[in-house]
């Protein structure tokens, strides 16, 4: 199991050319997952990780609270209804939003240095 | 009658739907729940002489005059006045009661009852049963006794009720239980997670370890979710103690037809609209499996799925 080099926000945010949709603003992330499948992502995300996926349904706000996700980036410029993002406020989960591809988002956080989740067995 | 201000049904209901329980008894009990009975009679030969005496000692305004169980007329207390007046007390009671009686049947709602009283203007009324015997008579009074009776055993067992609530409260505080219930509806997507964000906060509060809490959450958010999107509704019941958290998600059905297939991860029977929200990718049980120090699971068509999860908490420095 290799250690996720975590990423600060701010190269976070220029790299993936993001907007931040909430106030909140971890200082770093640990790791990244992609899935848009909501028990994939309950099955195989970790803590503090930044989650990419298209869903932006209010569920998504859930599971990354139950998994302690520190910030989720809509790509290929999705964005939530207002009272999800309410929420993610109040659940303490960031919201980013991005023009670029998931493909292309996950590119540029590799660039960026930041490495992936635990690989599965 | 001033009805009791107790309400009555589901707490949550809106006022709209509260009915007092002087309401909702008036339409459940009955003309025979009520009445007075065996009825004091007479018979067609006795003279009104003897009713009048049997009025007297019974404190009865009114008597039915009878052969066997059939109802012949009846004589009141203004029939009695009259024979005093017009001097034919000693005259039998056929030759001056009234025959056409208006009687009420013994299956009648006493809300019905009521409104015969209103409509007729008597005091009293025979009752029949199907059958056409007389099996009682009642009176206004018999109605307001009977609604006092049983609005008093309504509020003893009301308040035996609150008592066992409020012990089982006090038992759960003094083991430091907190014990989460919430009903699930079906297709309810918008609040899945609510349970597992409550149990979370708790379990935060009490400095549970966050790996622990993780694990619990998402089992409570993967049965509330398994509950919302294949079953006819439920409820999530979590349970925390100091040393454990247990989680059971009870549904009415459909039951999952094979428990064994469904705890493959990829399986899944789910719909094309949850599937569209990101759900039903077969991993539900599997996670809740991965996350649970202990797991049963039954389920049959008849009753439903019922799910039983065990998370153990570690004590601070304990040993793993």
């Amino acid at each position: 199991m290799n250690t996720p080099a975590t990423l600060t926000f701010a190269p976070l945010m220029a790299a993936l050319q993001a907007e931040a949709l909430t106030n909140r603003r971890p200082d770093t992330v640990r790791g990244c997952y992609i899935s848009d499948l909501l028990s994939d992502v309950l099955a195989h995300a970790e803590p503090g990780m930044l989650w990419l996926t298209i869903q932006t349904h209010r569920n998504v706000v859930s599971v990354a609270a139950t998994k302690d996700i520190a910030v989720v980036l809509f790509t290929c410029g999705r964005r939530p209804e207002p009272e999800i993002v309410t929420e993610a406020e109040q659940e303490g989960v960031a919201l980013l939003t991005t023009r670029l591809s998931t493909y292309e988002a996950a590119g540029k956080l590799w660039e960026a240095g930041l490495r992936g989740e635990n690989s599965h067995e | 009658m001033h009805p009791a201000p107790a309400s009555f049904g589901d707490a949550d209901a809106g006022d709209a739907r509260r009915i007092s329980v002087a309401q909702v008894l008036v339409y459940e009990l009955r003309v025979r729940d009520a009445m007075s009975k065996p009825p004091i009679t007479a018979a067609p030969t006795d003279s009104l002489r003897v009713i009048q005496t049997l009025m007297k000692s019974r404190r009865i305004s009114g008597v039915p005059i009878t052969r066997g169980d059939a109802l012949l007329g009846i004589i009141s207390i203004e029939d009695i006045i009259n024979a005093l007046d017009r001097g034919y007390i000693n005259e039998p009671a056929e030759a001056h009661m009234a025959r056409n009686v208006v009687t009420l049947r013994d299956h009648f709602s006493l809300v019905r009852a009521v409104a015969e009283f209103d409509r007729h203007e008597f005091g009293r009324f025979p009752v029949l049963d199907g059958d056409e015997h007389l099996v009682g008579i009642i009176t206004r009074g018999d109605i307001t006794n009977c609604l006092m009776q049983h609005l008093e055993r309504r509020a003893e067992e009301a308040l035996a009720q609150e008592a066992t609530l409020r012990a089982a409260r006090a038992a759960d505080e003094a083991a430091n239980r907190v014990v989460i219930r919430a009903h699930v509806r079906t297709g309810d997507y918008d609040s899945a997670g609510k349970i597992s964000q409550r149990m979370r906060q708790v379990l935060r509060d009490r400095g549970v370890d966050p790996e622990i809490q993780r694990r619990a959450a998402v089992v409570a958010y993967e049965a509330e979710t398994n509950i919302i999107i294949h079953s006819l509704g439920g409820e999530i019941i979590a349970t925390i103690d100091p040393d454990k958290i247990v989680i059971e998600a009870v549904d009415t059905g459909p039951g999952i037809e094979s428990v064994d297939q469904a705890m493959q991860e990829g399986w899944s029977t789910a719909g094309r609209l949850p599937r569209e929200l990101g759900f039903g990718a077969g991993m539900g049980l599997p996670n809740i499996k991965r996350c649970s120090d202990e797991l049963k699971i039954t389920s049959d068509s008849q009753q439903g799925t019922r799910l039983h999860s065990e998370i153990r908490i570690r004590k601070p420095g304990a040993a793993t």
